[in-house]
């Protein structure tokens, strides 16, 4: 509302915006036609009507026919370049990739793979994401004959959780700049924003007892739940810790025997006094390190449990739960 | 022994620049290519800073170094301004804007960092382009600018063509594309387009540097003229050519004389002031020559005819007025191409009887104390002559004898005259060419009391065999002189023609040294030259009667070609926005049509939905063949089979590798397949 005293042109064009974006239909594969293909003449297009208009007048004024034919034959290039203009975009094909998860505040990259079914080139097709800010982050690519090419954008989400991918733009101006060609396209995809991991999160938790056993040989120091011993030819690969072993020149391996007394459960409840989201932050930047460490964690959130378990997938799991959650 | 591996040639270097290097010596090479043509025409100054820019430009492109500030360019653009100013007087007008222009597009390219910053270079390349043809329109020219225009296209389409280092024979040949495309669109807006007048007058600075008889004559002018090859007429005779003695082409008749200069009975004549002259009562016989002067422009009045013209040269729009002296002249003098049509006669007689025969005193005047031992000259002759001052014939024969006999010989290069001309020609040089012979001789007539005048023109020419036209060149410039004789009124005599017989009627030159192709050429083969030299000229002709002389005249025949009764420049117009029409309608329905052509597959399932929709059965927009046939067998069982095979089969012409059906035969079998009924 503030935006609109104080600049109503840009706050009416805003509206206008986002009530015609609202209108596009969401898909995540565009087949660019009259329909949503749009065109209007660029400033150094304007630049060019007012030259043909000075050469115009002064072939009237000295009488010069082959000044009247330069002007002319201009005149014509500047009418076959919007045709040109408009073929380049229209008829291409957009297929947008799913869209890999990301942290929040890291760039989520999106990858969109053009069409072209012309046997001519495309050339200067440019992508971005239609923001306040896309004037320079513009992706510029040629799409060859009969092929395809793969541009890549990003955008930066801000919050975790599933976000809608903002609408996309792209448009060209070859071959002479005086018209801008472009298109805006809802891709329908979505992306998953994990939360962005604590920076300098403490310490993993305290192992827990596994429930059922007996804590026989108890661990003195707390956090011994990564308790490692020297390499023993015939341990498993999967069981060096290869960055303790990095550190010490040694190879040293996981005790399993301690992983399985001992059980790291990532809680919700016990993540510090923290407000919500920064539990969630500082259980990411867990979830991160139980895994470069290779441990087997479970994560407990209010509703929700995951047992323990490891590997990317698991991983993945646990990340999606604190993104959603 | 070592190896050395080869040096790299300039063009692999050229080659291996990085794209903004090269993309900017480009169209600094293009610049210069656009300039280059009108470096005749710049003062020394501008020339060289605008090729010192350039040059500094390529060099700061190829080192890749930065380039300099802004103050330079402010700098420079001031000294620009003032030294405009100083050459020019002013910084108005055609001549000051070319050089202010050609400065300012070489200084801009020291303004132009990124490619997309080159727009302003463009525009300015463009508009040079157009300040070419100030000065020339030729065939010649029309090609440069055609290679110009088409390099700047080139720049401009490679600027938008962001990725990699793309050849710039590609952008080439899109700017090809697009100027051969473009062409359709030129030809109709040149031909429909309606000529207007200039906007504001002729331009005073429009002609500057274009060659043409003089409205006055100082011994010595047309001197500058004979050693011209350019042409100034062109003829073309419906039927037979007079005879070569008898191709006098009347121009400026000049009667006034200072002493030094010859000028016009009335030094501005307009169409108010001619009327008031006395007509020369002209009387012609013989057959009439009709003919077509094309006339290259000279900014001046008067349109060249064949002696005698009766009646005015005609030519749409053209206002054509006598002087009184038998020349005729337009209201406008001829800026561009001036093409007329004109009936003269070779027989006349001009001044003879009326009111003309009464001679006005100024043909009889000389300045006092000139040339003192002319008119001893002429009080001798006037002694000698059997009849005295009475048989003014005799008079003039006698004149003519004694140039004939006198020892006197035409020359191109007869040095410089003094004050009193005439007494140079006949004492003491006895040589020179048309305007000295004809001066000295109209000087004596007047000593002998006979009225005299000289009249400019062209006189001779040449039929190119190649397209029939007569060319008539500045070298065929000439004076003459009229006597007027009771009787016979103004008879037409060429003293040069005494002295130098080869001169009048065989059409033989004093020519110019020739270059030194032209002599080589000459040499190996005396026809080949001419022949070539025709050829050129007659390609060089059509240029001029269809491109540079196409007029609203030309423009209103066209119409009339197309079935108008009278046309006029709103008719014009009316074409032109109905061909405009046409062709956005055409391009709509183009458009429409292109819309609707999808992929013919895409369009069969379409309907296929359309129709299982209608029948009640859930299809979502999106469903392929094959969730459709799975929806029809869930929904009709075995009464759907057939419809969902088809639909299988279907999808395979889509997808499978070796497709069982052609698509035209499902096409086909749509019709007669077994559609469920719609849901009651």
């Amino acid at each position: 509302m503030i935006a609109g005293v104080l600049n109503p042109v840009a706050f009416a064009r805003q509206r206008f915006r986002s009530w015609w974006q609202a209108r596009l239909p969401l898909s995540d594969t565009t087949t660019l036609t009259q329909r949503n293909v749009y065109i209007l003449p660029t400033r150094p297009g304007l630049m060019l009507v007012a030259t043909l208009l000075v050469l115009l007048v002064a072939s009237i004024n000295y009488q010069l026919n082959l000044g009247y034919l330069l002007t002319f034959l201009l005149a014509g290039c500047a009418v076959v370049g919007m045709h040109v203009c408009h073929a380049t975009l229209r008829g291409l094909t957009m297929n947008l990739a799913p869209p890999e998860p990301v942290f929040a505040g890291q760039n989520a990259p999106l990858r969109i793979v053009l069409t072209n079914d012309r046997k001519a080139t495309r050339y200067g097709i440019g992508l971005a994401v239609l923001d306040e800010t896309h004037e320079d982050h513009w992706s510029w690519t040629d799409v060859p004959g009969l092929g395809t090419a793969t541009v890549s954008v990003a955008f930066q989400p801000t919050r975790r959780g599933l976000h809608r991918i903002p609408p996309l733009t792209a448009e060209t101006r070859f071959p002479l700049g005086t018209f801008r060609v472009w298109t805006v396209w809802r891709p329908a995809a979505q992306v998953l924003v994990y939360p962005q991991p604590e920076r300098m999160p403490p310490p993993l938790p305290e192992g827990e007892p596994r429930s059922g056993t007996v804590g026989t040989a108890r661990v003195a120091l707390a956090g011994e739940f990564d308790g490692v011993r020297a390499y023993r030819r015939g341990d498993p690969m999967k069981l060096v810790v290869w960055k303790k072993a990095a550190k010490s020149d040694e190879l040293v391996s996981r005790d399993a025997q301690q992983a399985q007394r001992r059980e790291l459960w990532l809680d919700f409840s016990r993540a510090g006094p923290l407000d919500a989201d920064g539990r969630v932050a500082r259980l990411a930047a867990w979830v991160l390190q139980a895994e470069k460490l290779g441990l087997d964690y479970g994560l407990r959130l209010p509703g929700q449990q995951i047992q323990p378990d490891t590997g990317e997938a698991h991983k993945r799991r646990c990340l999606e739960a604190l993104a959603l959650c | 022994m070592l190896t050395r591996t080869a040096p790299a040639s300039p063009l692999d270097r050229l080659k291996a620049l990085p794209r903004d290097a090269r993309d900017t010596l480009f169209l600094l090479v293009v610049i210069g290519w656009v300039v280059l043509p009108q470096v005749g025409q710049l003062p020394w100054w501008c020339t060289l800073l605008a090729a010192a820019l350039l040059v500094w430009r390529g060099v700061l492109a190829l080192k890749a170094a930065p380039l300099p500030g802004g103050r330079w360019v402010l700098g420079l653009l001031v000294l620009t301004v003032a030294a405009t100013y100083a050459s020019h007087r002013t910084l108005l007008g055609r001549d000051a804007g070319v050089t202010l222009i050609v400065v300012l597009l070489a200084l801009k390219t020291l303004e132009m960092r990124a490619r997309r910053d080159a727009f302003v270079v463009f525009f300015l390349g463009f508009f040079t382009m157009l300040t070419n043809f100030f000065f020339s329109q030729s065939l010649a020219t029309a090609a440069a600018m055609l290679v110009g225009l088409l390099g700047l296209l080139t720049a401009l389409v490679n600027a938008h063509m962001p990725v990699g280092r793309p050849p710039l024979a590609q952008a080439a040949r899109t700017a090809g594309w697009m100027a051969l495309l473009g062409a359709p669109v030129m030809a109709v807006l040149f031909m429909l387009f309606p000529r207007i007048a200039p906007l504001w007058g002729i331009p005073a600075d429009g002609l500057t540097g274009r060659s043409g008889l003089s409205s006055t004559m100082r011994v010595g002018n047309v001197a500058q003229l004979a050693l011209e090859e350019g042409i100034a007429l062109r003829i073309r005779f419906e039927g037979a050519v007079p005879l070569p003695t008898d191709l006098y082409f009347r121009g400026p008749v000049l009667s006034q004389f200072d002493g030094r200069e010859w000028r016009p009975l009335l030094p501005r004549m307009t169409p108010g002031t001619a009327s008031l002259m006395p007509p020369d009562g002209l009387e012609v016989g013989g057959e009439a020559v009709r003919y077509t002067v094309t006339m290259e422009p000279n900014n001046r009045p008067w349109l060249i005819v064949l002696d005698a013209a009766s009646s005015p040269p005609s030519a749409p729009g053209l206002d054509a007025f006598t002087g009184g002296e038998l020349q005729w002249m337009t209201t406008r003098p001829a800026i561009d191409l001036l093409r007329y049509t004109v009936t003269s006669h070779v027989q006349y007689r001009a001044g003879a009887r009326g009111r003309s025969a009464v001679v006005a005193p100024q043909y009889r005047e000389l300045p006092p104390g000139t040339n003192p031992r002319t008119l001893q000259l002429a009080t001798d002759l006037v002694r000698r002559a059997p009849a005295g001052a009475a048989d003014k014939p005799a008079l003039v024969r006698a004149a003519l004898d004694l140039l004939r006999t006198g020892g006197y010989t035409y020359t191109l290069d007869p040095g410089l005259y003094g004050d009193d001309t005439a007494d140079e020609f006949w004492f003491d040089r006895k040589q020179g060419f048309c305007e000295h012979i004809a001066s000295a001789f109209v000087v004596l007539m007047r000593g002998m009391d006979i009225p005299a005048r000289i009249v400019t023109g062209y006189q001779g020419g040449e039929l190119n065999g190649v397209d029939g036209y007569w060319v008539v060149r500045n070298s065929d410039a000439h004076a003459w002189a009229e006597v007027w004789l009771a009787g016979r009124g103004w008879v037409r005599v060429d003293p040069t023609a005494s002295v130098a017989p080869g001169r009048v009627g065989s059409l033989a030159r004093l020519r110019p040294a020739q270059n030194a192709f032209a002599s080589a050429l000459g040499n190996v083969s005396p026809g080949l030259l001419a022949s070539v030299r025709q050829a050129w000229e007659a390609v060089n002709n059509g240029w001029n009667q269809w491109v540079l002389n196409y007029t609203q005249s030309k423009q209103l025949d066209l119409l009339k070609n197309l079935g108008f009764k009278s046309p006029s420049w709103q008719d014009l117009s009316l074409v032109l926005i109905g061909i405009t029409v046409a062709v956005t309608l055409a391009a709509i329905a183009w458009a429409k049509w292109e819309r609707s052509r999808q992929d013919p597959w895409l369009r069969l399932l379409a309907r296929v939905r359309q129709r299982l929709q209608q029948a009640g059965v859930a299809v979502g927009p999106t469903s392929g063949p094959r969730q459709m046939a799975a929806a029809v067998t869930a929904r009709f069982g075995a009464e759907g089979q057939a419809l969902a095979d088809w639909l299988l089969r279907l999808e395979a012409q889509r997808y499978a590798r070796h497709a069982p059906a052609a698509l035209p035969a499902l096409q086909r079998e749509f019709h007669r397949l077994p559609w469920p009924t719609p849901a009651a």
